[in-house]
C-alpha cells in the first residue's frame, strides 16, 4: 500500500467526511455573514476580534480544565464580544485613531492568550499543548459530534440572515436612510456585529485564530467581482467559502503537519485572484477587452 | 528585594533577553510613532504578517535569521503586500481594510505552507513565528572581541542603529509628511520616497523582532506605545521619545512578569504594554478620563458658584424687588455654602450680600449675560421671552474681546432688550 492510497483512505474515513461537512457549513456562512460585514467595512473588527477568541479559549480551559469544544467555543465568543466592546468604547471615548485601536485590541489580546496558554503548558497542565491547534486550525482532532455543532450554528446564522435579509441588507448599504425611515440601526448594527463573530469563533477550529478572519473577508471580496445584487454576491461568496473550507480540510488530511487554516485561505486567495482576472465586466479581462473595443472603435471613427 | 538583588537574580541569561526586547521595543516603537500619525498602524500589523514567506524564502536561498538576505526577502515581501493592497484597492476597487485582509492573510497563509512543508531544511520554528522564542534568544551567541554576545541582539542593534539613524535624518521630511500630505506634495517634497523609506524602516524593525517576539507580538510594540504617547504628550518628539520609554519599560516589566509567572515573555510583553495604554487612557494630563472628568467637575462647579452670585446681584441691583431662591440642586447648595464660608457672601439680616471682590466678579457674568441677551435681540429676531435661557448657558463662556466686540456693534445702547443696564467693564 502506498502512501496516497493511505492518504485517500484518511480522506474518506467516515469522521473526515462528517468533519468536512461541518467545516464545509462554516464555509458558506462564513462568506454569507463576511458579505455583510464587508460591506459594512468591518473586515478588520473580525480581525481584531478573532485575535482575541485565544484569550478567550484559553481562560475557559484554564478555568474549567475541559477541552470540550463547545465549551472553548462559548470562551472564545465571550471573549471575541467583550473584544469588540473593547474597541467600540475606546474608538468612542479615546483619541487614538481608529485603526491604531484595531491593532491595540488585536495585539494585546493576542498577548495575553499566547502568555495564558504558555503560562498553562510550562505548568504542565494536561491537554494544553492541543490549544496550539486554535493558532493556525487543525480540524484532525474534531469529532463528528464537533463537526454537528459547528454546522448547527452555521445553519442558524444564514437563517437570522435570511429573516433578516432586507434589514441588514438595508444598513449594509445605506445607514443613514434606515435611520431616517425608522429602523433600529444601532441593533441591526450590533447584531452583525455579533453574528460576524459567531463566524470568527466557528471557524477558529478549521481556520485557527490567526487567518480565521480570511473567512469573512476573502470570499465575500471575490464574490464581489461575479456580481452587483447582494443576493447573489451572498450566495456565491458561501459557495467560494464552502469550497475553500473543503479544499482546505481534504489537503490537510492528505498532506501531514499541514494546518487546515493556511490551505484554506490559500484556497480562497486563489478563487479570488481568478475572480478578479476572469469575472465578466468587473474582471481584468474584461476590462482590458472592452477598452481594446473602445480603442478600435475610436480607431474606426478617427 | 532591592535593585541590585533583582540584577544579580536574574543574570547574563534573563539580562541579554531583556536587553535585545527592549532594543527590538525601542527601534518598534519609533518606527511606529510615525506609522500612528500617518494612519498606518493596521499596514504595520500587515507587514508584520506578510514578511513570513520573504524570510521563509530568504532563509531557503541560505540565508541567517535576521542576517542581510534575510532582511531583504522581508523587505521586498514588505514592499509587495503594500503594491499588491495598492493594487486591490484602486485596481479593483476594494475598501482600504479589506484589501489588506486578503493580501496579509493570503502572504502569512504562503509562510506558513512553506515554513512546514519545508522546514526539515529551515532553521525556523513554526512556533517561533507567532509569538518567538525571546527566551532562547541568549543561547545562540557569536563572539565578538571575546565577548559573546547573542547574534539576535546584534542583529537588532544594527536594524535599530539604522532606522534611528535613518529616522533622525529624515526627521523633519517623516515629521512634514505625516501632518501635512498635501501641503509636503505642494512643497515639491519627496512625499512617496518618505514613504517608502517608512515601510523599509518598518520592514526591518518587523524583521529584527521577528525572532524575539514573533510576528503578532511586535504589532504590539510597534502600536500600543506610540498610541499610549500620543495620548500622554503632544510634540512629535516628545511623542517618540515617550513611545520608547513606555516600549522599553514595557519590555523590561514584562519580561520580569513572564519570568516570575512562568509563562511567554513575548505575550506578557503585549499585555504590560496594553497595561500602559490603559493607564494613559484613564490617566493622562489632557486627554485621560480622569482628568475629562475633572475639568467636567470643575466647569459646573464654576458655573454653580457664578449663577449664585450672579442671583444675589441681581437681588441688590433691585432694590430687594427680585428675591434670592434658596438652592435648586445639592452643587447649588454646596456652592452657596462654599461662598459664604469663604465670604464672599455674607447674610445681613436674613438677606445675602455680596462684598468688594464677589460684585466684581457677579458683575462680569451678569454684563456677559446681558450683552448676550442685547445682541441676540438685535440680530436673532427672536422673541423677547427666547432670550434669557441661551444667554444664561452662554454667559460663563465668553471671553471679554468677544464682550469688547459685542459693544462696539450695540453702539450707544447700553441697556439689555429687557430694559435692565448692562454693567460697564470693570
Amino acid at each position: 500500500m502506498n502512501l496516497s492510497n493511505m492518504a485517500f483512505e484518511g480522506l474518506f474515513a467516515y469522521n473526515t467526511l462528517v468533519v468536512m461537512i461541518g467545516t464545509a457549513a462554516v464555509g458558506f456562512a462564513a462568506g454569507m455573514v463576511g458579505s455583510l460585514g464587508v460591506l459594512r467595512k468591518r473586515a478588520l473588527v473580525s480581525d481584531a476580534a478573532a485575535h482575541v477568541t485565544l484569550a478567550g479559549v484559553a481562560t475557559v480551559f484554564a478555568l474549567t480544565g475541559k477541552r470540550d469544544l463547545p465549551v472553548l467555543l462559548a470562551g472564545a465568543l465571550c471573549a471575541a464580544i467583550v473584544g469588540v466592546a473593547v474597541l467600540v468604547f475606546l474608538k468612542r471615548f479615546t483619541r487614538t485613531r481608529d485603526d491604531a485601536v484595531t491593532a491595540i485590541v488585536l495585539s494585546v489580546g493576542f498577548g495575553a492568550g499566547i502568555a495564558i496558554v504558555a503560562g498553562m503548558t510550562a505548568r504542565g497542565v494536561p491537554g494544553s499543548a492541543g490549544l496550539e491547534h486554535f493558532l493556525l486550525g487543525h480540524t484532525a482532532a474534531l469529532t463528528s459530534g464537533d463537526a454537528a455543532l459547528l454546522a448547527i450554528v452555521s445553519v442558524v446564522s444564514v437563517s437570522v440572515v435570511a429573516m433578516l435579509f432586507k434589514e441588514v441588507s438595508l444598513i449594509a448599504f445605506d445607514q443613514s436612510f434606515a435611520a431616517a425611515t425608522g429602523w433600529p440601526v444601532a441593533f441591526l448594527d450590533y447584531l452583525l456585529v455579533v453574528l460576524v463573530a459567531v463566524m470568527v469563533v466557528v471557524g477558529l477550529p478549521a481556520a485557527g485564530a490567526v487567518l480565521v478572519t480570511a473567512l469573512v473577508v476573502i470570499p465575500p471580496v471575490a464574490a464581489r467581482q461575479w456580481t452587483d445584487r447582494l443576493v447573489v454576491m451572498l450566495m456565491v461568496a458561501g459557495l467560494i467559502g464552502m469550497v475553500s473550507a473543503v479544499g482546505g480540510v481534504a489537503l490537510s488530511a492528505i498532506v501531514p503537519r499541514l494546518a487546515t487554516g493556511p490551505v484554506i485561505v490559500l484556497f480562497a486567495a486563489v478563487i479570488f485572484f481568478v475572480s478578479c482576472l476572469v469575472a465578466p465586466k468587473r474582471g481584468l479581462l474584461a476590462r482590458v477587452a472592452r477598452s481594446l473595443r473602445s480603442q478600435g472603435i475610436a480607431d474606426e471613427h478617427g | 528585594m532591592s535593585m541590585g538583588e533583582l540584577f544579580s537574580e536574574v543574570g547574563p541569561i534573563h539580562g541579554w533577553a531583556m536587553a535585545t526586547a527592549a532594543l527590538v521595543s525601542v527601534g518598534a516603537a519609533a518606527v511606529g510613532s510615525m506609522l500612528v500619525v500617518r494612519k498606518m498602524s493596521l499596514l504595520g500589523d500587515a507587514i508584520s504578517h506578510a514578511v513570513l514567506p520573504g524570510i521563509v524564502v530568504a532563509v531557503l536561498a541560505g540565508g541567517q535569521p535576521g542576517g542581510p538576505l534575510v532582511i531583504l526577502g522581508a523587505i521586498v515581501a514588505a514592499l509587495l503586500t503594500v503594491w499588491l493592497t495598492h493594487v486591490l484597492r484602486r485596481g479593483v476597487g476594494l475598501a482600504e481594510d479589506a484589501s489588506t485582509g486578503v493580501v496579509f492573510t493570503t502572504f502569512f497563509s504562503i509562510g506558513v505552507i512553506l515554513l512546514t512543508s519545508v522546514a526539515s531544511q529551515v532553521d525556523l520554528d513554526p512556533a517561533c513565528v507567532l509569538y518567538g522564542i525571546l527566551e532562547l534568544v541568549p543561547f545562540d551567541t557569536v563572539t565578538l572581541y571575546g565577548c559573546e554576545i547573542p547574534r539576535s541582539f546584534l542583529n537588532s542593534l544594527v536594524v535599530v542603529g539604522i532606522v534611528g539613524l535613518g529616522l533622525i535624518v529624515s526627521w523633519r521630511l517623516q515629521v512634514f509628511v505625516a501632518f501635512d500630505l498635501a501641503g509636503a506634495r505642494a512643497a515639491g517634497m519627496p512625499v512617496a520616497l518618505a514613504t517608502i523609506v517608512l515601510l523599509l524602516f518598518t520592514a526591518m524593525t518587523v524583521v529584527a523582532g521577528f525572532e524575539a517576539v514573533g510576528a503578532i507580538l511586535i504589532v504590539a510594540m510597534l502600536v500600543v506605545p506610540a498610541a499610549a504617547a500620543e495620548l500622554l504628550v503632544h510634540r512629535m518628539h516628545h511623542v517618540v521619545c515617550m513611545a520608547v520609554m513606555l516600549a522599553v519599560t514595557g519590555s523590561i516589566v514584562g519580561y520580569l512578569a513572564a519570568w516570575h509567572l512562568n509563562t511567554n515573555a513575548a505575550g506578557m510583553i503585549a499585555v504590560v504594554l496594553g497595561f500602559e495604554y490603559a493607564l494613559a487612557v484613564v490617566f493622562a494630563p489632557a486627554d485621560g478620563f480622569v482628568s475629562d472628568l475633572m475639568s467636567v467637575a470643575w466647569l459646573r462647579w464654576r458655573v454653580a458658584c457664578e449663577d449664585q452670585l450672579a442671583m444675589i446681584w441681581r437681588f441688590e441691583e433691585s432694590a430687594g424687588v427680585r428675591r434670592v431662591t434658596p438652592p435648586k440642586g445639592l452643587i447649588d447648595c454646596v456652592a452657596r455654602q462654599w461662598l459664604a464660608v469663604t465670604g464672599q457672601i455674607r447674610s445681613k439680616n436674613g438677606q445675602w450680600r455680596l462684598d468688594s471682590y464677589s460684585r466684581t466678579k457677579a458683575e462680569s457674568i451678569v454684563r456677559s449675560h446681558r450683552l448676550w441677551e442685547a445682541w441676540l435681540g438685535r440680530h436673532a429676531d427672536l422673541p423677547l421671552d427666547h432670550l434669557h435661557p441661551p444667554a444664561e448657558f452662554i454667559e460663563h463662556h465668553l471671553g471679554s474681546r468677544l464682550l469688547r466686540q459685542i459693544e462696539d456693534d450695540l453702539g450707544q445702547e447700553r441697556r439689555d432688550p429687557h430694559g435692565s443696564d448692562i454693567p460697564p467693564e470693570q
